[in-house]
């Protein structure tokens, strides 16, 4: 069977298994750990075997490690991945001639940006599996209200529309697609503006020469105001360092804006030294301070250019949607660490078709069940010592 | 031992005032089971105030008057050189105590620890005492009164060394070597001492300086040892006012940070952060042992678990041997499990095994990819690591027992690949036999480096070693040349 043939009939079974995953619109079916299905564990080795053979730096990396198709039985022992990866090679099952779109970290600065590559096949999983677990975690749809998994199926699953009393204003501070083609986020934010936002939802960032983004603050209070005086409820969308700017601007003008009731604020990312660094807990003060939005409405998002799927602050916790699971694994032994500790997140999206589901990435969490807390970067905490590196 | 004789009620009376003032949180002092003679004997949590360290440097100054007078060189050699043996001594209450305290507090193994103190101690003694001076000062009595030029000198000028009144030492980092070192260049130059030491790291030198007070109360009344968290301006701005002399360690931003805040009065002593390399020529490939020669490699990785700027990051090794750059690293492998079995490198904060595993796994994904690297790694555990790759660009390592092991055509290419680190170059350690291994130090020498040692002896500086190419003792002092 033709190579790309296989891919597609894999991701329409993953699409299918997006569609039935959240049936209930809130947070029910959460308690379960849907990664222990058979389902889960049955797309999962089988996507193992799929990159295995035909993403030939994984299969090296496998192969270094002794393992093959042969020895993992279980989807927890998929090796996986260094994020870095896709710093250095083509993690990718796709044909050149498919690699029709492509995502670059924002990275910082100095430092290389990885690229997820991507056909139109897999762009269209990505942007299932976004809109699904966004739409469960933000929209609560009414019955009556178009669902995702009713948007479609196989390449476009945006064939239908919401009702237009179902649509919602989006204030997103990053800049448009065409200003920042190659950034996974904002594909993500113009996926998310597109299916379900109004048509006076806006991007209020622009992209500088250097791909910078800068927040247009005068933009975003001018939208943010409008829908003040029209009690719209907002969904803010946008990264920490974009909201400092924004909250700064704010500040500096001695005002306090009040978004209407059932705004929401969604957060993601770090600072890579584009603002002052704040805590999570002081950004959402800040938030909740100068536009109003309780700390409940703040969602914090945990993405990267390297994943398919995201997971959302959720009762304390970050969580993936159920076709990707999460585990913290120790540092010293590479096993899962016990509930409560510490360790290295790795995570295994099936939605990352067409590159590597299992990526250790280089972020330290906190095992909480099957979900996590997020504590930082691994690669930024160095030895103190007198040498140069220590701090 | 010597008897100094009791403290004056002044001293005592200061030590139990400041104590009273405290209000204990966690009595880390009643756990470490140590007398409250240092403010860094408070509990754990105390808080130190801008009028308690300001009285305790005017205290440190009327001590120094009072006391340090009484000491002559030789009878500060006599003490010093009996406390280096005393810590070389297995039971030494205070080794004896740091070696059983230590793992916990530190986090270095006992037998790190053990070798570590070791090293120190054992230049701690006369004969490099005596040395350190006559190399900086040019006669041993210069610190007691004048003295004149050796003989043979066809002038008459006779010249006298006289230390600070109060000197500030502010240490960086979890080794002690440095800070301890400096406690005895301090109290041979007579001058009184507050060592500021990085929140959790008192721990040896404040272990020494009470050894020094049991022998010797009276200069261990002209000595402090604090613990406070790095960038308070506000306690630091008492130390500059205070003291006439200030010594740093810390990165370079920290030591311009401290340079700009110092009064125009007063000597300012900044180290920076280093690093350090090996490098392993063809010929000592040739005709050492490979296991001895990687042996004593491992060795420098594994003291105080290279996180000293004088540890090896990086072994540079020539091709052309019978053994190849990779069969060295294979051999450093093979000898740092076997370290890693007598002297363990010990358990390690989560987000420092991270740091290593996260950087492991980097190069294990380029060695399946790419024959010019290689990893050999602990099972099971981030104890060690080794890195073996083509490329001779210089990496700096993440330390706690990582390193890296690179092929080169020779110097050349090895001093080109280090040149974005040759302004912080420290040590490099040397494996070379006959007459080139002058040229090889010379041309290091004109680089950069500032101390070339054997491999094996990197973390073991002598006594006179010129601390990043300065005389320790020679930059603490003033002269009065008398041209009689």
């Amino acid at each position: 069977m033709n190579q790309n043939l296989v891919f597609d009939d894999f991701i329409a079974r993953v699409r299918a298994f997006i569609g039935s995953s959240l049936s209930e619109p809130d947070s029910a079916s959460l308690s379960a750990a849907p990664s222990d299905s058979e389902d889960f564990e049955d797309l999962a080795l089988h996507l193992f075997r799929f990159q295995f053979e035909n993403v030939p730096v994984y299969r090296r990396f496998c192969e270094g490690r002794g393992v093959s198709e042969k020895n993992v039985h279980t989807w927890r022992e998929i090796p996986a991945l260094p994020v870095r990866a896709f710093k250095e090679f083509d993690v990718s099952s796709l044909p050149v001639a498919d690699r029709t779109s492509v995502f670059y970290s924002s990275g910082t600065a100095g430092q290389k940006s990885s690229r997820h590559l991507h056909s139109a096949v897999s762009l269209g999983l990505y942007e299932s599996a976004l809109l699904r677990w966004f739409s469960h975690c933000f929209l609560n749809f009414k019955d009556t209200a178009l669902r995702v998994s009713d948007l479609g199926s196989n390449c476009d699953p945006f064939v239908g529309e919401l009702a237009p009393s179902e649509k919602r204003r989006f204030v997103i501070l990053t800049p448009a697609a065409e200003q920042a083609p190659n950034s996974s986020l904002v594909h993500m934010f113009e996926t998310i503006k597109r299916v379900f936002g109004d048509c006076d939802s806006v991007f209020a960032g622009d992209a500088d020469s250097q791909c910078g983004w800068t927040v247009n603050s005068s933009r975003v209070v001018a939208a943010l105001e409008n829908a003040i005086l029209h009690s719209t409820p907002v969904i803010v969308l946008g990264t920490a360092f974009s909201y400092v700017h924004l909250l700064d601007f704010v500040a500096s003008q001695h005002r306090r804006l009040e978004l209407p009731v059932g705004s929401k604020v969604l957060e993601t990312g770090g600072y890579k030294g584009r603002s002052r660094t704040l805590t999570k807990c002081e950004l959402h003060s800040l938030i909740e301070t100068c536009l109003g939005v309780s700390e409940a409405k703040i969602i914090s998002e945990y993405g990267m250019s390297e994943l398919s799927s995201q997971a959302y602050l959720r009762g304390g916790f970050f969580r993936f949607p159920p076709w990707a699971a999460a585990c913290v694994v120790s540092p010293e032994t590479g096993d899962e660490v016990g509930d409560g500790e510490q360790g290295l997140i790795r995570v295994f999206d099936l939605a990352n078709a067409r590159s590597v589901m299992g990526i250790q990435t280089e972020d330290l969490g906190v095992r909480r069940g099957d979900a996590f807390e997020l504590i930082g970067r691994a690669e930024l905490s160095e030895p103190r010592g007198c040498s140069l590196m220590a701090v | 031992m010597f008897a100094d004789g009791g403290l004056s009620g002044d001293q005592r009376l200061f030590h139990s005032v400041v104590v009273a003032e405290i209000r204990y949180s966690l009595n880390m002092c009643v756990q470490l089971d140590l007398p409250h003679y240092f403010l860094a004997d408070l509990p754990f949590g105390a808080e130190i105030t801008h009028s308690m360290l300001s009285d305790a440097c005017d205290t440190l100054i009327r001590n120094g008057e009072n006391y340090l007078p009484e000491w002559t060189t030789e009878k500060l050699i006599s003490m010093f050189d009996q406390l280096g043996h005393d810590w070389l001594n297995a039971n030494f209450p205070h080794r004896k105590y740091a070696l059983d305290q230590g793992p916990e507090v530190t986090g270095f193994s006992r037998q790190t620890l053990a070798n570590g103190l070791d090293a120190l101690f054992e230049t701690l003694n006369r004969e490099s005492l005596e040395e350190l001076i006559i190399q900086d000062l040019g006669e041993l009595n210069r610190l007691d009164g004048f003295a004149d030029s050796r003989s043979g000198s066809r002038t008459r000028h006779a010249a006298l060394a006289r230390g600070p009144e109060l000197i500030a030492q502010i240490a960086a980092g979890s080794i002690p070597n440095a800070t301890i070192l400096m406690i005895v260049f301090g109290m041979l130059a007579r001058s009184a001492q507050l060592v500021k030491c990085a929140s959790g790291s008192t721990f040896l030198p404040r272990l020494f300086a009470h050894s020094l007070y049991e022998v010797a109360p009276k200069l261990g009344a002209c000595l402090e040892i604090v613990e406070w968290r790095g960038g308070d301006k506000h306690l630091e701005s008492v130390l500059f006012e205070k003291s006439d002399c200030v010594i740093a360690s810390g990165s370079d931003e920290t030591l311009t940070a401290i340079r700009q805040r110092l009064p125009g009065r007063g000597r300012f002593l900044g180290y920076g952060h280093r690093v350090s390399f090996g490098y392993v020529t063809v010929e000592s490939l040739a005709s050492s042992r490979l296991s001895d020669l990687a042996g004593r490699a491992a060795a420098d990785v594994v003291a105080w678990n290279q996180l000293g700027c004088l540890s090896p990051h990086v072994f540079y090794v020539e091709h052309g041997g019978r053994v190849s750059a990779v069969q060295f690293a294979e051999a450093l492998a093979g000898e740092l499990e076997k370290l890693e079995q007598s002297e363990p490198r010990g358990p390690l904060p989560t987000d420092q095994a991270s740091t290593i595993a996260t950087r492991r796994s980097f190069y294990e994904l380029r060695a399946s990819n790419s024959p010019e690297t290689v990893l050999w790694s602990s099972p099971e555990s981030t104890s060690w690591t080794v890195v073996y790759e083509a490329d001779p660009l210089f990496q700096v390592s993440c330390l706690n027992r990582f390193v890296y092991v690179k092929g080169v055509t020779g110097l050349k290419q090895a001093i080109e690949g280090a040149d974005a680190v040759r302004k912080n170059i420290s040590t490099v350690g040397l494996a070379s036999t006959g007459p080139r291994a002058e040229s090889i130090a010379l041309e290091f020498a004109n680089w950069g480096a500032t101390r070339i040692c054997a491999i094996g002896q990197m973390q073991k500086p002598p006594l006179t070693w010129r601390h990043d190419g300065r005389p320790s003792l020679g930059d603490l002092v003033t002269w009065t040349d008398w041209e009689r």
